[in-house]
């Protein structure tokens, strides 16, 4: 079944000419939802909800419809939520290895605002010599490098992927690199503030992993821009913001996240790890969403190395569970067979095992469920874009003390990556990348067989035909072609066709030896001053 | 963290920098629809809402309910369970500080009643934390009167039938003092004294033990010794999570002599090992777990061992599959061992083989004529322990559950 990948103003019940599938200003590249909006009211979540809703629940649309807020080229356009970066134009190493980060992390001494002592790993917030304010978390004992690493690793692959982030800076921290700030006060396990002594700061890193000088690494995780109206959910939108009018679940970039979440292993992709900050630009206030939190990705737990179920089951699956008792524990998932290398300083990760279509997070997010092999072929397109060498500067950047933990980590995720792209971008399609050059030749690229996850096809079938956009009606403009390669001439007529006229190219491949239909590709260009510029992509489901 | 985020909104914000501008498209039709969705929606902005099992559950989590429950009340804890099995549900008051003194020293006192009217107190105080944790000092005081306690005659070979209950009040008075060597490693001493009382027992089942035995079947039935004790111990323990052990050891060595202080006549030494074993596979998910305890108790000619302070074997500890304290003798031996799997992150279930037996003299001391039971267990855990056990034993005596707050080993 063939889906077009612009139903937003079906869905919406918008009053545009729902016949016409393009209009002027397609492909729109940024979305304008940073329009004035009136202060929002400050929402928070309790994680406790967040796990009942959907763990026994089924929130949001489940319906199985293409994403909403995608252009007619299937891509995500920039906007408060998302920013096209290495999936559009490959971020250079340096560029990788920077990621969020503005400027070179806190500056010492760091004057303590607040402490959080509840959890196994506290957290300070401090304000550094420049006075900016950061969050400072730590690594759990036992497993120096782990969660810091991760928080770093983590934060700046989301943010090459588009997302908004925090910087996250590593940084060694020795008490004396702290004095108390006038009003510093702490919170307890039962929420009582009081004010704090220095005590409090000894105590507090006591609990955290040290250097064998002494030291406590940490992670330096700058407040973001704006205030904070909390998190934001993986379905409905937020009732009090104007701007936030595509259902989340059916966002492109949020259901495409499965894949990256899959990818790194980032199974606490939740809604209480997420924040709407309203932020102030050229005299207007708008929300701008954020993804926060990256201490449980990749091998690290956060506060221990990841269980060996995460990525592989949610905390709670009936069917599994029942199975479990009644077969007294002899059935099991394969998971529990999984074997970690010994690495405290990563925790545990692995490839071998991984199935990116089977990956779960924590528990299930409404949007990763709505994923379609469209909305995953997007994003698999994202993952494919870091190469080995781009991998391995981010990872550097985690500053693990281990090499042989940072290689392996290294490999692990180059393995799992083209694990993910393997599978994702042989649902549908892949032939991408369409283009016309002056000398007329449309040029068009299988992702998969660039990737090597499938052997160049003899060739494609490919066929042109006159699009009418305002009635959907396509005319053949002649025979198609069989067993072409890229480049193609374009025909005479569409080279010369009138001014905002619509092209569609059809083209189709088989994979040798596959029975099943082949999956065709629809490009449509439209002709304009004199150009033929790209307007539109569909494949076929 | 997101707290902490939370948390930085109410204070004054520094110098803030200005973000890389978002770039405003050019209107056009596409553009112009999604304008007109924003415009109609800002015509009915509502803020967010909570809906009634979401407020519930804010509130819950907000003001911590669960954190007070554990926190009590400016150091006041309510107490639940305690006693042993047979007691019915116990509850209590806790007064519990720790910490005290620049960090070194904890207290503790509490009382339980059952609704079988068990009741107990204790008292204790300790510094465990003495010279960065290497020593540590305790001293703790216990009172208990439990009224129904069972004793079906000593040896292995007694009846089901010949039940009979008793009240055992005693107090104990005990001071431990004990060197951490290591993590792992512990020695140390202990020395007390204990005053002990048995009367008539109040469960309307079953006679009272005297009308059923005397003297001769149950030593110091008519008349009950104050003992004065003295021990030492050596503790090796590395289990990863001694709440709801998945891997390593936990072995216990243990002397101890009780001398009579009143009649000369009940003074005993008693010597105990007890060995835990956890061998996990299949990514810690599943559990071998095995136990092994002894106590071998040794008199000196003329003296003997006071019925009520005899080892016991049966119950939810032990022999699950015959009620509590079912056999009762001077020395015991038990072996159990669990195959545990993990069911979901917050339950475990386990099919366990229990054996066991009492024994007076010291030449049966081999796995000869050993009692048994098998059955089936939930585990119900949070975060590294178990705080809720199910298990549902069998034996010969036929089919027994027990509902036990914590672990069993």
């Amino acid at each position: 079944m063939r889906r077009l990948m612009l139903p937003l103003l079906v869905i919406l019940g918008a009053t545009p000419s729902v016949s016409q599938k393009f209009v002027a200003d397609d492909p729109v590249r940024t979305d304008p939802d940073n329009r004035n909006i009136p202060t929002p009211k400050p929402y928070k979540l309790t994680d406790y909800y967040d796990f009942i809703q959907n763990s026994f629940g089924s929130p949001g649309d489940r319906v199985r419809r293409t994403a909403v807020n995608i252009n007619t080229l299937g891509e995500v356009p920039d906007s408060s939520w998302f920013t096209n970066r290495h999936g559009r134009r490959r971020m250079s190493l340096e560029e990788l290895a920077r990621g969020p980060d503005r400027g070179s992390g806190p500056q010492t001494p760091l004057k303590v605002l607040r402490a959080k002592t509840e959890g196994i790993t506290p957290g300070l917030l401090v304000e550094d010599a420049r006075g900016d304010r950061y969050l400072v978390k730590f690594d759990p004992p036992g497993h120096l490098d782990m969660a810091t690493s991760a928080d770093v690793i983590g934060a700046k692959f989301l943010y090459a992927m588009g997302y908004d982030v925090p910087e996250n800076y590593i940084f060694y921290l020795l008490p004396e690199h702290c004095h108390l700030g006038r009003g510093a006060i702490v919170t307890d396990v039962l929420g009582k503030q009081r004010k704090m002594d220095t005590r409090d700061t000894q105590e507090l890193l006591n609990r955290v992993a040290r250097t064998a000088d002494g030291r406590c690494r940490a992670i330096a995780s700058k407040i973001v821009e704006g205030e904070p109206m909390g998190p934001f959910r993986y379905y409905g939108a937020r009732p009090d913001d104007p701007n936030d009018v595509f259902p989340h679940e059916h966002r492109r970039e949020l259901r495409g996240l499965r894949v990256f979440a899959a990818w790194l292993n980032h199974d606490d992709s939740r809604a209480i790890n997420t924040l709407d900050m309203l932020v102030k630009e050229n005299g207007r206030q708008f929300l701008r969403h954020h993804l926060i939190d990256f201490g449980s990705i990749l091998g690290s737990g956060s506060e221990y190395e990841q269980k060996p179920r995460a990525g592989n089951e949610y905390m709670w699956e009936p069917g599994i569970t029942f199975r479990r008792m009644l077969t007294f524990g002899l059935w099991d998932r394969g998971w529990i067979l999984v074997r970690y290398p010994a690495f405290p300083s990563i925790g545990r990760i692995e490839a071998d095992y991984f199935e990116p279509e089977k990956w779960k997070p924590e528990y299930p997010n409404p949007a990763f469920l709505n994923c379609l092999p469209e909305d995953a072929y997007w994003a698999a397109r994202i993952v494919m874009s870091f190469t080995d060498e781009g991998i391995r500067a981010i990872v550097k950047t985690g500053r693990i003390t281990d090499p042989r933990a940072e290689e392996y980590l290294i490999q692990t995720i180059i393995r799992r990556r083209d694990k993910a792209g393997r599978y994702w971008l042989t649902q549908i399609s892949s032939v991408d990348n369409f283009r016309v050059d002056d000398a007329g030749l449309v040029h068009f690229e299988d992702l998969a067989v660039r990737y090597g996850f499938a052997k160049t096809p003899p060739g494609y079938e490919a066929s042109w035909y006159l699009y009418d956009n305002q009635n959907n009606r396509r005319t053949p403009l002649g025979e198609a072609a069989r067993d072409v390669l890229s480049p193609l001439t374009v025909p005479e007529q569409v080279r010369n066709g009138p001014e905002g006229a619509y092209f569609g190219f059809e083209l189709r491949s088989r994979s040798e030896g596959t029975p099943q239909q082949p999956k065709a590709v629809h490009s449509y260009f439209r002709r304009k001053q004199g150009r033929l510029e790209l307007v539109g992509v569909e494949r076929d489901q | 963290m997101a707290s902490l985020y939370l948390a930085a909104a109410s204070l004054p914000l520094g110098a803030q920098q200005a973000s890389e501008s978002q770039v405003q498209a050019a209107a056009g039709p596409r553009l112009e629809q999604w304008a007109a969705l924003r415009e109609r929606k800002a015509e009915q902005l509502r803020p967010p809402e909570r809906s009634g099992i979401e407020k519930f559950l804010y509130n819950f989590r907000e003001r911590r309910v669960m954190e007070r429950f554990a926190a009590g009340w400016n150091g006041f804890h309510p107490k639940f369970g305690g006693m042993h099995t047979g007691s019915g549900f116990a509850a209590g008051p806790e007064y519990r500080r720790e910490r005290l003194l620049g960090g070194v020293l904890d207290f503790r006192v509490s009382g339980a009643l059952s609704t079988k009217r068990y009741e107990k107190f204790e008292f204790q105080i300790g510094m465990p934390r003495l010279l960065n944790e290497h020593l540590f000092l305790d001293f703790a005081a216990t009172s208990r009167n439990y009224p129904r306690e069972p004793f079906y005659g000593l040896g292995p070979k007694s009846l089901k039938k010949d039940r009979t209950s008793f009240r055992l009040e005693d107090t104990t008075y005990l001071g431990t003092f004990g060197v951490r060597w290591r993590r792992w490693l512990s020695t140390g001493i202990r020395g007390g004294i204990i005053a002990s009382n048995t009367g008539r027992g109040k469960d309307p089942r079953f006679p009272s033990t005297e009308r059923l035995f005397h003297s001769a079947d149950a030593p110091a039935l008519d008349a009950q010794p104050d003992h004065y004790r003295f021990g030492a111990f050596a503790h090796v323990d590395y289990r990863d999570q001694p709440g709801n052990p998945r891997s390593g050891g936990n072995y216990i060595l243990q002397w101890n002599t009780f001398g009579d202080r009143s009649q000369s006549l009940y003074s005993f030494r008693r010597y105990e090992a007890e060995l835990q074993q956890y061998v996990p596979f299949f990514n810690r998910r599943r559990v071998i777990a095995f136990r092994a305890k002894s106590s071998l108790t040794d008199t000196s000619p003329g003296q003997t061992v006071p019925f009520y302070m005899q080892e016991t074997v049966g119950g939810s500890e032990d022999l699950r599959g015959f009620r509590e304290f079912r056999f009762r003798d001077r020395n015991l031996m038990a072996y159990n061992l669990e195959y545990r799997w993990e069911v979901f992150s917050g339950l475990d279930m386990a099919l366990f083989g229990d054996a066991g037996k009492v024994f007076s003299d010291r030449s049966d001391f081999n796995l000869e004529r050993l009692e048994g039971a098998y059955g089936i267990g939930l585990r119900f855990n949070q975060e590294k322990a178990v705080f809720l056990r199910i298990d549902v034993g069998k034996s010969r005596e036929g089919v027994r559950v027990f509902f036990k707050f914590g672990h069993v080993f």
